[in-house]
């Protein structure tokens, strides 16, 4: 099968009162999601990604580009949408409902009916962990049991695509573990996850490939490997002192960290590890470890988003 | 049938959410212990004043206050109940994920309406039905005419609210909707007082006059006449199971079925490519 998403240049461009104040929300964006992976939509607040979603789902319309899910551009026909599972950031469920009652509601929105319905309600609730507490009131629901629900809605279809806007936001260690969890689960049955989200540490830990957006353009598209280099060493040394620190700092190798006598030197990626054993060993330093320093989701985040700010206050 | 099995899972759910909704039910408390309390406050009233034409008085206070309670508070519900349901849905995000099912705008529109026209039908019936036990007990023949009136009553707050509907279609907020809804109903009940505004106009012959009047004929001939559906004056003044005079009852519900399927296609029209 082909990408379960694709964009093709697409733009929405918001107008504004007065000739000149139109807001680019999205611009260009090309972009595809391969079957059975977890890709993770990231971006700054205002950079389009909820935008891009609504989209997808047929609640805004795309003043240019074209949009494909499932091979098909008839997006918003029933048989599209029956493939699709959606999760809104910080949705509502109305308090006087019970658990199993706001499944129902949303199953026969998709023509789910009877016997057929009961067993998919059973099978969504046992799949997100909320079997026990089915028959209690929203109202008696704590925020990550409402997440939960939210979850088992966007699931009730048993879609191939699941669209999430913010899945963990706002809930506890134990509840993003288990959301995480859940999500892990779905990928490896084959289901294609686009997730939005200030998560960054989450996003790493479960995604596959990583789409990051700043003011409506995409600005890299990757693996999670393919972003987070390896690039830059570490190095811990013992017996350094001040003047020794200025000169290695000069050569390129700055001190980022200290715990009691032992102290991290960052090694740039323009000096090769043996210049810098090299460069310790004048110093006579004691060496404690060399380490690869590894990048984390976050760090790309800020660079990509720091140069693209850059790039912006130049133009 | 598929093609309403998603309406109808709407409209039920708006009813019931609905029904809990405060202003709802206040209006509704309210408008049930005005009637309780108009019936309750004469019968006292009778045992002190002896004679018929003092018990006639009173069963016209009676059914004047009831009536227009019915008219006043029911309006009320219609247009807050109408004007509220669509634009809290957006606020509360409902409607991104009722609309990311497989289900078109029509159909969504379609569920809110028929679930929004429930619970006017259910505030109709609990007042006229309180109405109706206390009109009975009083004069002890069933007042058919009130059955009428509650019909033709139903139709007037379908045309109020379709035309609230649409214009809560364009709001975020249910307080412009609300405040439409209710120029809508006062506006539509003054109607025929467009017609004297055309009258005085011609007789002048000034070009003010004339554009006036020429405004005046057109809100004349596009405004519904609410005034069409009261009983009000016959529900007072003849006895209770008297039939309908002056009024061809269903010239009148086909009359608020085409100003409601307008309403409700404006509803559509400014719904299908809004921007959510």
């Amino acid at each position: 099968m082909s990408s379960v998403i694709e964009t093709h240049g697409l733009t929405k461009v918001y107008e504004g009162a007065r000739r000149g104040q139109d807001v680019h929300a999205l611009t260009d964006l090309n972009l595809s999601v391969n079957p059975g992976e977890i890709f993770a939509y990231l971006g700054p607040n205002g950079s389009g990604k909820t935008t891009t979603i609504k989209m997808l789902l047929g609640l805004i319309f795309p003043t240019s580009g074209s949009i494909r899910i499932m091979g098909s551009d008839r997006i918003y026909s029933s048989a599209v949408k029956r493939e699709i599972g959606y999760l809104p950031e910080g949705a509502y469920y109305p308090d006087f409902l019970r658990g199993e009652e706001i499944l129902k509601f949303y199953g026969k929105l998709y023509g789910l009916t009877g016997a057929k319905l009961n067993r998919r309600v059973d099978e969504v609730m046992e799949q997100v962990g909320m079997g026990h507490a089915r028959k209690r009131m929203m109202r008696g629901y704590s925020k990550g049991m409402r997440q939960r629900i939210g979850l088992a809605q966007a699931l009730i279809s048993d879609p191939q695509l699941l669209i999430l806007d913010e899945p963990t936001t706002g809930l506890d260690p134990i509840a993003r573990k288990e959301i995480r969890d859940i999500l892990s689960v779905l990928r490896d049955q084959g289901k294609t996850l686009l997730i939005s989200s200030h998560e960054l540490l989450e996003v790493e830990l479960i995604s596959d490939r990583v789409g990051i957006l700043f003011e409506g353009v995409l600005q890299t598209l990757g693996t999670i490997d393919e972003l987070l280099t390896d690039r830059d060493l570490n190095i811990e040394v013992r017996g350094i002192d001040d003047s020794a620190l200025a000169r290695l700092a000069e050569k390129g190798m700055v001190k980022e960290d200290k715990v009691g006598d032992v102290v991290t030197l960052r090694v740039a990626e323009s000096l090769s590890a043996y210049d810098a054993l090299e460069l310790c060993k004048a110093e006579k330093l004691t060496l404690v470890r060399v380490a690869p320093r590894r990048e984390s989701l976050e760090d790309v985040f800020v660079r990509v988003v720091g140069a693209a700010e850059a790039k912006r206050s130049n133009a | 049938m598929d093609f309403l099995r998603g309406p109808i899972c709407i409209g039920v759910y708006t009813w019931r959410e609905g029904i809990r909704k405060r202003s709802y039910i206040g209006f509704l408390i309210l408008s049930l212990l005005v009637i309780f309390g108009a019936s309750f406050i004469t019968s006292f009233m009778n045992q002190r004043m002896v004679g018929e034409a003092q018990t006639d008085i009173d069963l016209k206070l009676i059914k004047d206050i009831c009536v227009t309670t019915i008219s006043i508070f029911g309006m009320l519900i219609t247009v807050f109940i109408s004007a509220s349901m669509v634009p809290n849905e957006m606020e509360n995000k409902v409607v991104y994920s009722v609309l990311s099912k497989p289900l078109n705008r029509f159909q969504y529109l379609l569920g809110k309406f028929m679930g929004i026209q429930a619970i006017i039908l259910l505030n109709l019936l609990l007042m006229g039905g309180l109405f109706f036990v206390a009109l009975y007990l009083r004069q002890g023949i069933p007042p058919t005419l009130l059955l009428w009136s509650i019909l033709l009553t139903y139709f007037e707050f379908l045309i109020v609210s379709a035309f609230t509907f649409a214009i809560s279609c364009t709001s975020t907020s249910a307080v412009l909707p609300t405040i439409a809804g209710l120029f809508i109903y006062i506006t539509c009940n003054l109607t025929q007082y467009l017609k004297d505004v055309i009258e005085r106009a011609g007789q002048t012959g000034e070009k003010l006059d004339e554009l006036i009047g020429g405004l005046a004929r057109v809100l004349y001939n596009v405004l519904p006449n609410l005034q069409y559906f009261s009983l009000k004056t016959q529900i007072v003044n003849s006895p209770p199971n008297d039939p309908p005079a002056d009024v061809l009852i269903p010239n009148l519900i086909i009359y608020g079925l085409v100003y409601a399927m307008v309403g409700f296609i404006l509803a559509y029209w400014v719904f299908r490519r809004k921007e959510l």
